[in-house]
């Protein structure tokens, strides 16, 4: 474990957000009785509205995007150090507006499990962040749709298919 | 040499149990081993409490037999940490409030999965407790 990381990590600010986000799935279960999609698109709406308003203010010293491709940059390394304290680690395009990120320890996952366990919940967990995603893009003007795929944790990919304008 | 660790919640509950050298095992189940464990550290920080000299002092830290140590850590939030080890282990106190703050909050209070009152069944919190204490210079 790389301790001055986990200190950083363990600031009462970040740590405050870690714990509301890592409620909000158990919240939706608990109280709302909803099936699983209908708790995912919930979180996906929370993450979508977030995402929107956060991009305003990362974005107020950065001149503006000359493509796609920039904004999809910006969102690996600015957005991605603000929100999951690292960058994204691989990002691969086809060209043709499908970006894949893959980030190789997400931050939350990466309390949860190393192994297969408490795989049948990531999908309340990934819900966010992909909202999250989607929102900042959306404002930059992409549209898009965000999906996450886990196959192995901590390490976990995240789909956004661009729609033509 | 560290021998096993125990941790309970403010409640009494068994939160988890890791075994690395004992050699000689209780002919019990590990419940009702974790509840003997429970009631002998509750009653002795009681006569700690109850028989100390001066109004300040009178916390319960370690006792020793000619054979083991029992290290006993409390946080404030009221989680027991027990470690056994050889009689001639030291600093145990800071190694102990380290594995607190380094893999307990780390893996457990982060941990959404991680119900609180209930038995930690994180593999991973597991893994990390072993590899923690492997890395300590006590372990040998």
């Amino acid at each position: 474990m790389n301790s001055v990381n986990s200190t950083s990590q363990n600031s009462p600010e970040t740590i405050v957000f870690d714990l509301l986000y890592s409620q909000l799935p158990r919240y939706f279960s608990e109280s709302m009785q909803l099936d699983l999609n209908a708790k995912v698109s919930k979180l996906e709406q929370i993450g979508f509205e977030t995402g929107y308003r956060l991009v305003e203010r990362l974005t107020r010293d950065t001149p503006r995007f000359k493509s796609d491709l920039d904004v999809v940059k910006f969102i690996c390394k600015e957005f991605w150090s603000v929100l999951f304290k690292k960058q994204v680690d691989n990002l691969r395009t086809n060209h043709q507006g499908v970006y894949v990120l893959q980030d190789s320890k997400f931050r939350f996952l990466s309390s949860m499990s190393a192994s297969s366990q408490y795989m049948a919940s990531t999908p309340c967990y990934l819900a966010f962040p992909c909202g999250l995603i989607r929102g900042a893009l959306s404002n930059l003007g992409i549209t898009s749709v965000v999906t996450a795929e886990v196959t192995d944790l901590p390490s976990c990919k995240f789909q956004i298919q661009a729609q033509a304008a | 040499m560290i021998f096993n660790i125990y941790i309970f919640d403010n409640h009494g509950t068994f939160l988890f149990y890791s075994e690395y050298k004992r050699l000689k095992k209780a002919d019990m189940s590990y419940s009702e081993e974790g509840k003997l464990m429970y009631g002998l550290l509750y009653s002795l920080k009681s006569m700690c409490q109850k028989l100390s000299l001066t109004d300040s002092s009178g916390t319960f830290n370690c006792y020793r037999t000619n054979k083991y140590k029992l290290n006993y850590f409390e946080t404030p939030s009221g989680l027991w940490f027990v470690i056994n080890t050889d009689v001639n282990a030291i600093g145990m106190r800071e190694l102990i409030q380290q594995l607190y703050q380094q893999v307990y909050v780390e893996y457990v209070v982060k941990n959404p999965e991680c119900e609180r009152g209930k038995p930690v069944e994180s593999a991973l919190f597991k893994q990390e407790v072993d590899e923690f204490l492997r890395r300590a210079p006590q372990f040998r």
